[in-house]
C-alpha cells in the first residue's frame, strides 16, 4: 500500500492558499529556494470572449529536475495549458514565466516523413545553430539514447509507432531544452510498448535531469511515472488537486504502490467529472 | 476550494528496476516485432509486371484492329489498317518530316511548361500565403482552368499573329493555373502538426517554409506539375493545328494530312502525339513522383 503521509492545502498550487504545509512533501524537490523552472500565475485563458473559459487561474510552481504529470479527463485544458507553457498560444490572463524555452512531443510523432530518423533529429539541431559537422554524430549519440542507434537510416514510415515516439523524444532531446513538455506521447501506443517507453523515459529523466511536464489522461501512467500528479478539474480547468510521491527509485506500473495510488486518483478524477453533470 | 496535497511514498522494495542493458535488449526485440522485412522486387521485373498487362492491350487491339481490316475490308481511304499506318509513318520518317515535328513539338511544349512554371509557381505561393490574394484570384483561377485553352488561340493570332509567342501563349494560359492549383492545395494540405512542430524547434518563417512546408507540399505540388503539363500538350496541339504557317510541329501535320485527305498518315500523328504525351508521364513524371512517395511510405508499401 502507498503510505499517504499528509493532506495539506497546498502553498504552491492555488494562489489563493498560503500555507506552510507543504514543507512537509518529501523528496528531492522539498521546499527549494532555487528559481522554479516554470512559474505560472493566476493563468486563464478563454477562446471567445462569449465562452466559458477553458482554464481559469492556474497558479503553480514546478521545480527544475522535476517530473510533473498533468492529469484530467478530455476536455479540462491539459493540452491548452501545455500549449500556454510552449508558447504555442498566449493566456488570456495571469503570466507564464519560463526559464529559456520549451523542447517538445506530441501524440503523434510529428516526424517529417521525407527525412529519416537521424535527419528529422539532425533538423533540430540544425535549427538550434549546431554546426553541420557535429550534428551526424550528436543525431546519433541521441538516437542511441533512445536505443534507435541501427534505426538512423529509416524513413518514419519504416519505424513503428513507439520507435517513431522515439525518435520524436531523441528529436525533442536534440532542442537541448531544460524542459521537456509531453502531451500525451504514448496515449496511441500498444500496453506493452507503451511500458517499456515508461522505463526508457524514466531513464532519460534520470541521466538527463530534464523538467518533465507529462500530459496524459492515464491515471496509472500519472501514477507510474509522476514525482508529482496533478489532477485537473474540467470546464473550468484549474488544478484540483496533487500528489506527491517520494522518489525511491524506479516504479512499475504492475506494482501494488502504483495500483493503489491509481485508484485514489481515479476517486478524485470520478469526483470532477460527476461535478459535471449536474 | 484550495486543492490538496497528498504525499504518498511508491516504494520500489521488491520492484527492481529494469536494468538498462536489459531494457536496451527489450526495445531491440520489440522492435524486431514490429516493423517487418520488406524485400524488394528487382527493377527489371518491377519494370516487367508494371507494363505487362499493357503491353499486352495493346497487342491485343492491334490484333483485332488487322482482324477487322483483314475480314470485313472496309475502305482502306477511310479506315486504314495497321500496316497501312505503320507505313504512313515509316514514310514520313524517311523524308524527316516525323522528326523535324517532334523536335519542333516537344521543344514548343517543354519551353512553354517551363515558361508557365515561372509563372504558375510564383502565383500558386502568393495564392497560398497571402489570404487576400486567395479569396480574389482562386475562382478566377479556377474558371480559367475549366477554359479550354484551345479559346485562347484566336485572340493570340490577333495579338501575336502566327509565330511561336501565339503557341506559347496559349500553353501558358492553359498549364499556369494548373500548376498555380496544384502548389496551392499541395500547400493546404500540409499537416498543421508539422507547421507546429516547426515553431517548437524554433524555425523562422523562412526555414519554416524552406525546411518543412515546401518539402510537405511536394506531392500535391508534382500532381499539378503532371496536369500542367497535360494541359500544355493539349493547348500546344491546338495552337499548332489551328494557326496553320506555323514552323511545322505535329498538331501542324495532323492538319497537314486532313488537307491531303491521307487518313492513314492523320492516325500516325495522332499516335505519336499520344506516345509523346504518355512517355514524359511515363519517364518522368512517373519515377520522380514514384520516388517521392515512396520516401515518404505513401506508395507501394503494404499498409501495416
Amino acid at each position: 500500500m502507498s503510505t499517504v503521509s499528509s493532506v495539506a492545502p497546498s502553498a504552491a498550487v492555488s494562489g489563493a492558499a498560503v500555507s506552510g504545509a507543504s514543507g512537509q512533501t518529501a523528496g528531492p524537490l522539498a521546499e527549494s529556494e532555487v528559481a522554479p523552472a516554470i512559474r505560472l500565475s493566476g493563468v486563464g485563458k478563454r477562446y471567445e470572449a462569449t465562452a466559458a473559459p477553458v482554464l481559469e487561474n492556474v497558479t503553480l510552481d514546478i521545480q527544475p529536475g522535476e517530473f510533473v504529470c498533468l492529469l484530467g479527463a478530455s476536455g479540462c485544458g491539459k493540452s491548452t495549458l501545455l500549449n500556454l507553457i510552449a508558447g504555442l498560444d498566449k493566456p488570456t490572463t495571469g503570466s507564464i514565466r519560463l526559464e529559456g524555452d520549451a523542447g517538445m512531443m506530441f501524440q503523434e510523432s510529428a516526424l517529417l516523413p521525407w527525412l529519416s530518423a537521424s535527419r528529422n533529429v539532425e533538423l533540430a539541431l540544425r535549427l538550434r545553430g549546431v554546426p553541420r559537422r557535429e550534428r551526424r554524430e550528436r543525431a546519433l549519440e541521441l538516437l542511441d539514447t533512445v536505443n534507435l542507434a541501427d534505426a538512423a537510416k529509416k524513413r518514419p514510415h519504416e519505424l513503428s509507432g513507439g520507435m517513431r515516439q522515439r525518435v520524436a523524444l531523441a528529436r525533442a532531446l536534440a532542442q537541448d531544452r531544460s524542459v521537456l513538455l509531453m502531451d500525451e506521447p504514448f496515449a496511441a501506443l500498444d500496453a506493452i510498448t507503451r511500458d517499456l517507453l515508461h522505463e526508457e523515459l524514466e531513464q532519460v529523466w534520470r541521466a538527463t535531469g530534464r523538467t518533465i511536464v507529462f500530459v496524459t489522461h492515464n491515471v496509472r501512467e500519472a501514477a507510474r511515472l509522476g514525482q508529482r500528479v496533478l489532477l485537473m478539474s474540467s470546464r473550468p480547468g484549474r488544478i484540483a488537486r496533487e500528489w506527491q510521491i517520494e522518489d525511491t527509485g524506479p516504479r512499475r506500473i504492475e506494482s501494488p504502490e502504483v495500483s493503489a495510488l491509481a485508484i485514489e486518483i481515479t476517486e478524485h478524477l470520478r469526483r470532477e467529472i460527476r461535478r459535471n453533470a449536474a | 476550494m484550495p486543492p490538496e496535497t497528498t504525499t504518498v511514498t511508491n516504494g520500489s522494495a521488491g520492484t527492481p528496476g529494469t536494468s538498462e542493458s536489459d531494457l536496451r535488449t527489450l526495445s531491440a526485440g520489440l522492435d524486431a516485432l514490429q516493423t517487418d522485412v520488406v524485400t524488394q522486387k528487382s527493377l527489371g521485373r518491377r519494370i516487367v509486371s508494371a507494363a505487362a498487362p499493357t503491353v499486352v492491350l495493346l497487342i491485343g487491339l492491334i490484333a483485332v484492329w488487322q482482324l477487322v481490316t483483314v475480314v470485313v475490308k472496309p475502305r482502306p481511304d477511310l479506315y486504314p489498317g495497321p500496316f497501312d499506318v505503320l507505313g504512313a509513318f515509316g514514310s514520313a520518317w524517311d523524308s524527316g518530316r516525323i522528326q523535324e515535328a517532334v523536335a519542333t513539338s516537344v521543344e514548343r511544349g517543354g519551353f512553354g511548361f517551363l515558361l508557365a512554371l515561372a509563372i504558375g509557381a510564383p502565383l500558386g505561393l502568393i495564392l497560398a500565403e497571402v489570404p487576400l490574394a486567395r479569396r480574389a484570384l482562386r475562382p478566377l483561377l479556377s474558371g480559367l482552368q475549366v477554359l479550354p485553352s484551345v479559346a485562347w488561340v484566336p485572340p493570340a493570332i490577333i495579338w501575336f499573329g502566327i509565330s511561336d509567342a501565339t503557341a506559347y501563349f496559349v500553353v501558358i494560359m492553359g498549364a499556369a493555373p494548373s500548376i498555380a492549383n496544384g502548389l496551392v492545395s499541395g500547400i493546404d494540405q500540409v499537416p498543421p502538426q508539422l507547421r507546429r512542430v516547426g515553431r517548437v524547434l524554433g524555425a523562422s518563417r523562412l526555414e519554416s517554409a524552406m525546411l518543412i512546408a515546401l518539402p510537405a507540399a511536394l506531392p500535391g505540388f508534382l500532381g499539378g506539375l503532371k496536369q500542367g503539363w497535360a494541359f500544355s500538350w493539349r493547348s500546344l496541339m491546338a495552337a499548332e493545328i489551328i494557326s496553320t504557317g506555323l514552323g511545322l510541329g505535329l498538331g501542324g501535320m495532323l492538319d497537314q494530312s486532313r488537307q491531303l485527305a491521307d487518313m492513314a498518315g492523320v492516325l500516325a500523328t495522332i499516335l505519336v502525339i499520344l506516345a509523346i504525351g504518355v512517355t514524359v508521364e511515363l519517364l518522368i513524371f512517373g519515377p520522380i513522383e514514384r520516388g517521392l512517395l515512396r520516401r515518404r511510405g505513401l506508395y507501394g508499401v503494404s499498409p501495416r
